[in-house]
């Protein structure tokens, strides 16, 4: 158990095993068609794959799935009434075509969402860092990037045990004393992380790091299977949504 | 707060990429250079990251009742200087985006603009000032981390009023609207960050002076008034 819920599901999934390349063809793939495709059917389609891969072959737990998406969900719907109210000199009122545009918005940013949220709950991070290298992002800002993966659960693990004995000693039982609690709470986390940090740097200095942080990468090969039928799943879905939305307009 | 997946059309997706990547690649110069000069700092800038994440994981009680969340630019702006930040933020928002489900790829350029450029240049750009203008570590702090907040917010807000105009009236309209909508949660939010920057580089004043001093935050104290 991490704390990351989303985390605990990807080290668990039943895709975890597959290559990081193929699930980043897919997810992004579908990331691609929700942002792009119209929202009537493209979104509806891309949503439901996401959510049927992710509950399905990946088995990722439907709690968790359903749990991610309650924080995005709450910037989408205030986003998304914002958006299609109408504001001028006689008021406030709904924009025309206020149903349609709020059901384009929410489409879109759900599908996407679940179609991101596919990629995270079966790929670890530290499986995606190695794709920066292949973006051509220097090796110093990956290592940067998984040390920060790495060091965040035991600080996250701080974070909670600190809170749990400010509040047994009534640290937050009211509201001056929680913000003195929260402050003292983000400093003694950030001087852990320096400790952590110098400790592990003269470990590794004693083990004669001179140049980064070399680990074995692990085996996870391309599945031709896998990907042929992400390609043709995706080009199915974009026909489909280009057939269906081009009869709507007819 | 950080532009949900797919909420922004196409163009705007990319156009915002596009804005970040200069400032972002900056950062990644100055780390790739910092990394070279003092291979140990791989470990702190990586603590650095950390920390940024697990700060928007403190809860802090805020008027409107529910609790939010600080975004902590503004704090690591100060301690490790805007285009480091830069950097940090967008790995930050990454990690967040796919460990949280809070913010998106698609809009990882929209939100690292605001988050990780705007907000810490102008955290820093105040604390500087209020350093300038005579004002002590603790004022600077809370200008830093009160402005940094705010203006992180006024950019996501004028970023949704760009992609989604008001039927009526326009970028202004909509503009005035998400400001509106936004400010009951993200005002109180701006000045608790404030408070609670000040409460922070106190206790690390207390507990922490040499990293302070090795940061370049506060002047070492000559050897006699320790």
């Amino acid at each position: 158990m991490s704390g990351l819920a989303v985390d605990d599901a990807a080290w668990a999934s039943a895709w975890r095993r597959r290559s990081p390349a193929d699930k980043l063809l897919l997810c992004l793939g579908l990331v691609g068609c929700a942002l792009v495709l119209p929202a009537w059917p493209g979104s509806l389609l891309v949503g439901l794959t996401a959510v049927t891969l992710a509950l399905g072959p990946a088995r990722v737990p439907a709690r968790t799935f359903g749990r991610a998406v309650r924080w995005p969900l709450a910037f989408v719907a205030v986003g998304a009434l914002t958006a299609v109210v109408r504001v001028d000199g006689d008021g406030v009122g709904w924009a025309p075509d206020a149903a349609a545009q709020a059901g384009s918005l929410v489409g879109h940013a759900l599908a996407g969402g679940a179609a991101v949220l596919l990629l995270a709950t079966t790929t670890p991070v530290s499986d995606l860092l190695p794709a920066l290298r292949a973006l051509r992002v220097p090796a110093a800002v990956v290592e940067v990037a998984a040390v920060t993966y790495r060091l965040l659960f035991v600080l996250l693990a701080s974070l909670s045990t600190i809170r749990e004995a400010q509040t047994a000693r009534m640290g937050h039982s009211t509201w001056r004393r929680s913000y003195r609690s929260s402050g003292a709470l983000a400093a003694a986390v950030l001087t852990r992380s320096w400790d952590r940090a110098r400790r592990l740097q003269e470990g590794l200095a004693g083990r004669g790091m001179e140049t980064g942080l070399r680990v074995l990468p692990e085996a996870l090969p391309s599945s031709r299977a896998f990907l042929a039928a992400s390609v043709a799943g995706l080009a199915a879905l974009v026909s489909l949504s280009l057939v269906v939305a081009g009869t709507a307009l007819a | 707060m950080h532009i949900a997946e797919g909420f922004l059309p196409p163009a705007h997706a990319i156009g915002w990429t596009l804005a970040a990547a200069p400032f972002v690649a900056h950062g990644a110069r100055a780390v790739v250079r910092e990394v070279r000069e003092h291979p140990e700092s791989t470990l702190l800038l990586g603590a650095a990251g950390a920390f940024t994440f697990v700060l928007s994981a403190v809860k802090l009680p805020s008027v409107t009742g529910s609790s939010s969340h600080p975004t902590g630019t503004g704090a690591g702006a100060v301690l490790f200087r805007p285009p480091v930040m830069a950097l940090l933020g967008t790995v930050v928002l990454l990690f967040q985006a796919l460990l949280l489900a809070h913010g998106g790829l698609t809009t990882l350029g929209a939100n690292a603009f605001s988050m990780a450029v705007v907000g810490p240049w102008v955290g820093y750009g105040a604390y500087r000032l209020t350093r300038r203008l005579g004002g002590g570590l603790l004022p600077g702090v809370f200008a830093a981390m009160a402005l940094a907040d705010l203006a992180t917010y006024v950019t996501t807000a004028l970023q949704l009023a760009w992609a989604h105009p008001d039927a009526a009236t326009g970028f202004p309209g909509a503009a005035a609207k998400f400001l509106g909508v936004f400010a009951l949660t993200q005002v109180p939010l701006a000045v608790g960050e404030g408070l609670l920057g000040v409460l922070l580089f106190r206790a690390l004043l207390a507990n922490a002076r040499p990293d302070l001093e090795r940061l370049g935050v506060v002047a070492p104290q000559p050897e006699e008034a320790r």
